[in-house]
């Protein structure tokens, strides 16, 4: 009953809402002129009864103003009302609006695109079967933070473990492959039968590999990942079942593809192609499978059923301890071996986690700032409509409906934000998840998260909320309103002081953002800078992987020679020279180091490690090639062939640090590492023949570089060609790739570039790193100078009597600007106070945590303090100069 | 005198519907009834009284038809509904049993504890 009267007035009300409102007055009138006809009745004249009958009705507006919301559908309609005149107080400042919505919809854009790369790289679940369960274990010294597994260290682990339902292992091996399309080296890992049911992935085509694919008497089988096959292959499906040719180090094998794996996420290498261990002759190998030593294998887990984290960790500590126990010969106290095991996911995302709460953080402080921004203009904005907001509260406007104007009004701008932010937050992903992409293979192809919207829109609500209750309504004393002449506008304290500590904050976030993109913006100048060790601009580096498939060792080098011999006679060709890794790029080969230990010096100390140096294996003429001098002696030649002398070249710091005062050349150098066993590198004695400069080919800044370095004539590998070319390198290749296949056709010749694009490649995640932080700063910057321009303007503009009179008192106009110029640069200085003192606080926090992060000098912070302080005169400039050009005699005038 | 401010919160209503249970009436008849019926003890401030005709309304105790009055004025006429009649004989109650309990309350002697 209630309910059906209350729909059938509202129904009155919504169809008829005019009409209703003049009945009230209808009705009103007729109380009025009714009371008044009894009170002409008492012998009053007309007009006294009619202006006695009003006064004793009372305040007819606040009266029908109640009535109103006594009807039915108030809330709706006023709802819609308040929104009605939001929109159009909106419209009649254009100027206001476009900067609201301009820096919400940074503000929202920003958070939105970097909330979805935050989600899609961080917290989205991995394609994993039971994700949450999967486990990476992973082995370590100090100073060497992945030394990775060996077979017989895994068969103990394997042997002792409960709460690790399996392990799985995969080794990365580098195979050049015969029967997909052209030849091509191709990154693979080599698994056992387990790996993919510990991974927990599933076939796109075809199958997996399972145990039945295991031990040295399977035939050789092989599966694709998924984003080589889409792109590489073009997702053909016939290449199931197609045998190719294997070609590593120890042999060359053949394999089935026998299917297409899951796209995932491949860890710890990208790789094309996941084999089986026949593949590999190493990995069936007795150095391999015996040598305790011989570690080149990442281990995988499953978490058994009812075992947490926890268990699995200190279970697998036991396990381990227990292995150090029984091998005190291989494990040595002094070397502090370690295990760890994490999961798969944070493991994972390692790397990217940082760099992305980072920038999470810079997007908050954006969206701070924006907030502010807004709230100043807002507010602003309110006090100058101070006398309207006075006038319809003496009208009998409640606070609440005047709050709920405010709250339409800033609901449809931050609405309107939200929309914008939406639009530009598309692109940002797109852009961003390029730069993610640096840091983790998962953000590859993200696209805008649709919650993300929902992140907008409460991200909307708030800033509406917050500006909706920021500004100060008019007191309860609306007689007060009234006693402000309606031109001009008296700011009070207290909106004054909210004005500034927006401002403050504004500076303050800026100059944060701004710091941390000064230091990032150093480290990229730094490493732009700095000259490489060597020559880069007209080397060229060509990837010519070994291929072994028939050929003898000494055949395989005759090969290399000829190339070499080949190729120098080619017009335009400085110098060729060949070695196994190009620098910077090929990180697993540069990252090799034995110890060693000189032939006939007394240990420093018994209880003194070896030394250890970078091995690198090159040819004849690399020195010249890469244009760095032989210091003392000469460089290898004809003479050091297989079978001849065993002779080296050493670095400087290597015959610093162990020939002090001393001439290195024909002294003598043994490699003593243990793992030499297992590579085919003998522990004769080598006689040192030459000393050259310190070529630091890993580290973008050049550090000290022990290396020694081996005639690729002698022992190890090849695969690496580098051509010196007197003009243009690039305009060599065709020539390069056509000789080299005259002399064999399936020889893969591939990535070549010169050593400049190289370096300036692996610089690409600073480089972006300065200018994503960069481009946050200058916007957060650009935002705070409008925020600061925006409060002194309205400063100014309400004290424009002041001026005048200053003015005609005879002060001068220069005094009046630089008074507003100090008002500005106080705003400044006390914002880049508060940022230092977070600044402070935040590097002592994280100091607390990590040593790892660098923090940026005094540099970067005073650089970023003089940019706020030069925005901020700039900023304050304007509102100055109109201060300074009040005219008295109309200032005055205007009151 | 008692002014509506005196009031007890909901004697407004009350009030109300018992001057419009005698008759339907427009605004200004329900003051003057009210008036009559308490012999000009309440008094109802003009302004306040619509409010409460339309929350009335809105809760469905009150009908409102437009009419013409005695001086040929159209006039918005108010009637009680049945729920209105009644929602008014269970306020009479309420209100009955708590005047006879303050009357109890108030008139105790100390002798008769």
């Amino acid at each position: 009953m209630k309910l059906l009267a209350y729909v059938r007035s509202l129904c009155a009300r919504l169809t008829d809402r005019e009409r209703t409102d003049s009945d009230i007055d209808e009705e009103f009138r007729a109380h009025i002129e009714t009371h008044a006809d009894d009170l002409e009745r008492l012998g009053l004249s007309r007009a006294e009864a009619e202006r006695r009958a009003r006064i004793a009705f009372g305040g007819y507006e606040r009266a029908k103003e109640e009535c109103r919301e006594e009807r039915a559908g108030f809330q709706l309609e006023s709802a819609w009302k308040d929104m009605r005149l939001g929109l159009r107080m909106l419209h009649k400042n254009p100027g206001f609006t476009a900067v609201a919505v301009a820096t919400l919809a940074l503000g929202i854009g920003a958070n939105a695109a970097i909330f979805s790369v935050v989600r899609g790289v961080l917290l989205r679940p991995l394609a994993n079967r039971d994700e949450d369960r999967l486990l990476y274990l992973r082995q370590s010294i100090p100073g060497d933070d992945d030394l990775t597994f060996s077979v017989p260290e895994i068969q103990d682990l394997r042997k002792g473990l409960s709460t690790v339902k399996e392990l799985g292992t995969l080794s990365q091996v580098d195979f050049t492959a015969v029967g997909l399309g052209q030849p091509r080296e191709i990154s693979a890992g080599v698994v056992d039968g387990n790996y993919f049911e510990v991974m927990g992935l599933k076939p796109v085509i075809g199958r997996l590999l399972n145990p039945s694919d295991d031990g040295p008497n399977a035939s050789g089988a092989a599966v694709l990942t998924y984003r080589f096959w889409t792109t590489t292959l073009h997702s053909d499906p016939d290449v199931i079942g197609k045998t190719i040719r294997l070609g590593s180090f120890d042999g060359t094998r053949s394999a089935v593809i026998v299917g297409v794996v899951e796209p995932s996420v491949p860890y710890p290498v990208e790789t094309q192609l996941i084999a089986n261990i026949v593949t590999s002759p190493h990995h069936l190998s007795a150095t391999m499978v015996q040598g305790r030593e011989h570690r080149m294998t990442e281990v995988f887990g499953r978490l058994g059923p009812g075992a947490d984290l926890e268990s699995a960790r200190a279970e697998l500590r036991v396990v381990y301890g227990a292995m150090l126990a029984a091998h005190p010969e291989v494990y040595k106290p002094t070397d502090h071996f370690q295990i760890e095991v994490t999961r798969m996911h944070d493991q994972i995302n390692a790397r990217a986690r940082t760099i992305l709460w980072v920038l999470f953080a810079a997007s908050g402080l954006l969206f701070v700032i924006a907030c502010s921004n807004v709230a100043n203009l807002f507010l602003a904005r309110t006090v100058r409509r101070e006398p309207e907001l006075a006038l319809r509260s003496a009208l009998g406007a409640s606070s609440g409906i005047l709050r709920r104007g405010l709250l339409a009004e800033a609901l449809v701008l931050c609405g309107t934000g939200l929309l914008a932010g939406v639009l530009i937050a598309a692109p940002m992903v797109n852009v961003l998840s390029r730069y993610a992409s640096r840091f983790s293979v998962r953000a590859v192809g993200l696209t805008l998260d649709s919650s993300m919207l929902w992140i907008g829109v409460v991200l909307a609500f708030i800033a509406a909320v917050f500006l909706a209750f920021v500004p100060r309504l008019p007191s309860a004393d609306a007689s007060r309103g009234f006693g402000i002449s309606s031109s001009s506008v008296r700011i009070t304290g207290g909106s004054r002081r909210r004005l500034r500590i927006f401002a403050v904050t504004q500076i303050t976030a800026s100059f944060l953002l701004l710091v941390g993109a000064g230091a990032l913006l150093r480290t990229l100048l730094m490493l732009e800078k700095t000259q490489p060790p060597f020559e880069t601009a007209h080397v060229l580096a060509v990837n010519l992987p070994v291929m072994t498939d028939g050929r003898s060792p000494e055949q395989v080098r005759e090969f290399y020679r000829e190339v070499q011999r080949r190729l120098s006679t080619l017009p335009g060709v400085e110098h060729v020279a060949s070695g196994f890794s190009v620098p910077w790029r090929d990180a697993r080969a540069l990252n090799i180091n034995f110890s060693f230990a000189i032939e006939g010096a007394p240990r420093e100390g018994s209880q003194q490690e070896d030394p250890r140096a970078r091995f690198r294996s090159v040819s004849t003429g690399f020195f010249q090639t890469l244009g760095v001098p032989i210091l003392e002696g000469r460089d290898f030649d004809d003479r050091d062939r297989d079978g001849a002398e065993r002779v080296v070249i050493i670095s400087q710091s290597v015959a610093k640090r162990l020939f002090p005062g001393q001439d290195p050349v024909n002294r003598q150098l043994r490699w003593t590492d243990p793992v030499m066993r297992f590579i085919g590198i003998s522990f004769e004695p080598r006689r040192i023949i030459a000393v050259v400069p310190d070529l630091d080919d890993q580290e973008l800044i050049p550090m000290p570089a022990m290396t020694v370095y081996q005639p690729f004539e002698q022992e190890a590998w090849n695969g690496r060609l580098f051509v010196r070319a007197k003009n243009d390198p690039y305009a060599l290749v065709p020539t390069i790739t056509r000789e080299i296949h005259d002399m064999a056709a399936d020889q893969p010749v591939e990535r070549a570039s010169t050593l400049d694009d190289i370096r300036a490649e692996v610089m690409t995640p600073d480089r972006l790193n300065a200018v994503v932080f960069g481009g946050f700063a200058s916007l957060a910057l650009l935002i705070s100078v409008v925020g600061v321009a925006g409060v002194l303007a309205f400063s100014v503009s309400g004290r424009t009597r002041e001026f005048g009179i200053r003015l005609a008192l005879g002060a001068r106009p220069g005094h009046v600007l630089a008074n507003v110029l100090s008002e500005g640069l106080v705003i400044a200085i006390i914002g880049v106070g508060v940022g230092l003192v977070v600044w402070f606080a935040f590097a002592r926090g994280i100091a607390k945590y990590t040593a790892e992060v660098q923090l940026p000098g005094v540099l970067p912070l005073a650089i970023s303090a003089m940019l706020i302080l030069a925005a901020a005169l700039i900023a304050s400039a304007v509102p100055a100069a109109r201060a300074a050009a009040v005219d008295a005699a109309q200032a005055l005038r205007s009151e | 005198m008692t002014t509506q401010a005196d009031l007890l919160p909901g004697t407004l209503d009350l009030l109300i519907l018992k001057a419009v249970s005698l008759g339907s009436l427009h605004g200004y008849g329900i003051l003057l009834r009210i008036g009559q019926i308490s012999r000009g003890e309440l008094l109802i401030e003009q302004g306040a009284l619509y409010p409460a005709l339309f929350r009335l309304v809105r809760q469905g105790y009150l009908k409102a038809r437009w009419g013409i009055s005695d001086n040929n004025r159209r006039a918005k006429y108010y009637e009680l509904s049945a729920s209105g009649r009644k929602r008014l004989r269970e306020e009479e109650d309420g209100w009955n049993r708590l005047v006879i309990a303050m009357r109890f309350a108030l008139g105790a002697e100390a002798e008769e504890t």
